[in-house]
């Protein structure tokens, strides 16, 4: 299998109730107090695109290998498409792309 | 009288000329323009939140802070307290021995200087001392390695008050004033906790068991439902540099006062000030100058959570607990509150405290890091661990004060409202 580079997103007790009506709430890892995290996944050119397209993202390659800094609005969008393709995969990312066009 | 004494037996004194003393006095003066840590440092000693000072510390008290973390008369004092400057304006003003100067900052008159004496130190020797490292990583050894290569030793007295801009006017307390607030609202017992951080219920039950410590022996006064308590937080925000990456001060700042007015405190227990300081991030002797602060500001007791006023791995876990085991008995009035962690557990299913939950495998530690990504993202937290007031005011922050961020950008560093002003001499 091709590795792939999470994008980790936040969910809360609102954003849970979405994941759970899309069926991904097994997908969500709590973390602090209820608050849990879901992990889209990137493959690397997809990866090197989102780092390009913005240039105040990181990629942390010493820890996580997770795509971290990435502006509130594009994580939102990420969220929203994610719950329409009911789906955490590199789908979610190819979808976020076209609707940047 | 008896109401106003401060570190080390001393009455807190306020050093203020008025304003047409201060015209008299500072006419024909040698005049300084002096940095931001200088003159927060003039407001502190001005007005006694560095009692029992007078001024800035001349070599051998310096030295004596550096070798036995005490004042020349044995006063425990961990933190030199200096005024530097460089020797080429030294010579250029001819400032000597004997002559007042007159401070401004922002171009204002704030203070004057008796000079006392003139001296050098070698601040290698100074950081290895007070911050047991010499690593440019470490941001105090930093501080003092920007400072000059002069220092002056000798009395300050303001000839100007500083201005506090809105947020921030309304929780600026003078010592004095502070005390008297305490005494207004029934206080016998205060305890302090230091702050830099936007609080999650992490801090909030920091301070509730503080508190619970605090309170634990008084006496129940009045009945049922009007038992009077006596006891009180302040919480007592740092007002120092910022650095790109911290929390704006405003939101820092509201978002405790949020916990107030949310009534996660009830209005007599709980109030909100602040401090100029500029930490130095001494860790264990940070801790016990931030208790010489607070038994200044009134305060009976301060809490201590883990890694207080560290940075890095310079310091242990609880070095700064364990540093108050070997003071001198009596050397300090105020006592310390020594907190271990604050942790949620799904278990518990409650934010709970690590010396009485046994879930060690279950348990969730509070991060900044990850609270500040949750902030970041602009997720509201679930309520267990942040309080949605706290989340809505630190979010409104952002807006109004942080130009779009609640935490420091370069924006934000260049263009914020100062938190004071210095205002032209009247
Ligand atoms: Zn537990």
């Amino acid at each position: 299998m091709l590795e792939t580079y999470p994008i980790n997103i936040w969910i809360n007790e609102e954003r849970f109730e979405k994941l759970k009506a899309a069926n991904l709430a097994d997908m969500a890892v709590d973390r602090l107090g209820g608050m849990k995290v879901i992990q889209v996944q990137c493959t690397e050119e997809q990866k090197d695109k989102i780092l390009k397209h913005f240039p105040m993202a990181k990629f942390d390659t010493a820890t996580t290998k997770s795509i971290e800094l990435l502006p509130r609005e594009v994580k939102d969008k990420i969220f929203d498409i994610a719950i329409k393709l009911k789906s955490i995969g590199p789908d979610v990312i190819d979808e976020f792309f076209k609707s940047l066009d | 009288m008896m109401d106003f004494i401060g570190h080390g037996g001393k009455e807190i004194k306020e050093r203020i000329l008025s304003p047409g003393e201060a015209k008299k006095k500072i006419k024909n003066l040698v005049s300084v323009e002096i940095s931001g840590r200088i003159a927060r440092e003039c407001i502190d000693l001005g007005y006694g939140f560095f009692t029992p000072l007078e001024g800035f510390m001349g070599k051998a008290d310096v030295d004596s802070v550096c070798k036995k973390m005490s004042l020349t008369d044995g006063t425990i004092w961990p933190i030199p307290i200096v005024f530097d400057i460089s020797s080429q304006e030294i010579k250029e003003k001819g400032i000597k021995v004997g002559d007042t100067i007159v401070l401004t900052h922002t171009g204002n008159p704030l203070a004057i200087l008796e000079v006392e004496e003139i001296f050098s130190y070698d601040k290698d020797e100074m950081a290895q001392a007070v911050l047991g490292t010499t690593d440019t990583k470490h941001p105090g050894v930093r501080m003092i390695g920007r400072m000059q290569d002069t220092f002056i030793g000798g009395k300050v007295t303001l000839v100007n008050k500083p201005q506090f801009n809105p947020p921030f006017d309304r929780f600026f307390y003078t010592p004095r004033q502070l005390r008297k607030e305490f005494k207004k609202r029934g206080w016998v017992r205060i305890v302090a906790h230091q702050t830099r951080n936007v609080p999650h219920t992490g801090h909030e039950w920091l301070m509730k068991g503080a508190w619970f410590c605090a309170h634990g022996d008084a006496p129940v006064i009045g009945n049922k439902d009007e038992i009077k308590l006596g006891t009180g937080v302040l919480v007592n925000c740092i007002i120092g540099p910022k650095r790109t990456g911290d929390y704006i001060d405003e939101a820092i700042l509201l978002a405790h006062q949020a916990l107030h007015d949310g009534r996660y405190f009830r209005d007599d227990v709980h109030m909100v000030s602040i401090t100029c300081w500029d930490m130095r991030y001494a860790g264990p002797k940070e801790a016990i100058f931030h208790a010489i602060l607070r038994t200044n500001l009134g305060c009976t007791h301060h809490m201590f959570g883990r890694d207080h006023a560290g940075v890095g791995d310079y310091y242990g876990t609880y070095d700064a607990h364990r540093i108050f085991d070997q003071l001198p008995p009596g050397s300090l009035k105020i006592k310390p509150v020594r907190v271990l962690e604050w942790w949620y557990c799904p278990v518990c299913a409650e934010v709970t405290y690590s010396g009485l939950c046994g879930h060690t495998k279950e348990r969730q530690k509070f991060s900044g890091t990850l609270i500040r990504s949750i902030i970041k993202d602009g997720v509201k937290p679930t309520r267990v661990i942040m309080r949605p007031e706290v989340f809505d005011v630190v979010m409104e922050c952002a807006e109004k004060y942080g130009f779009g961020s609640p935490f420091c950008t370069e924006e934000y560093l260049l263009k914020r409202n100062p938190v004071f002003v210095v205002p032209p001499l009247g």
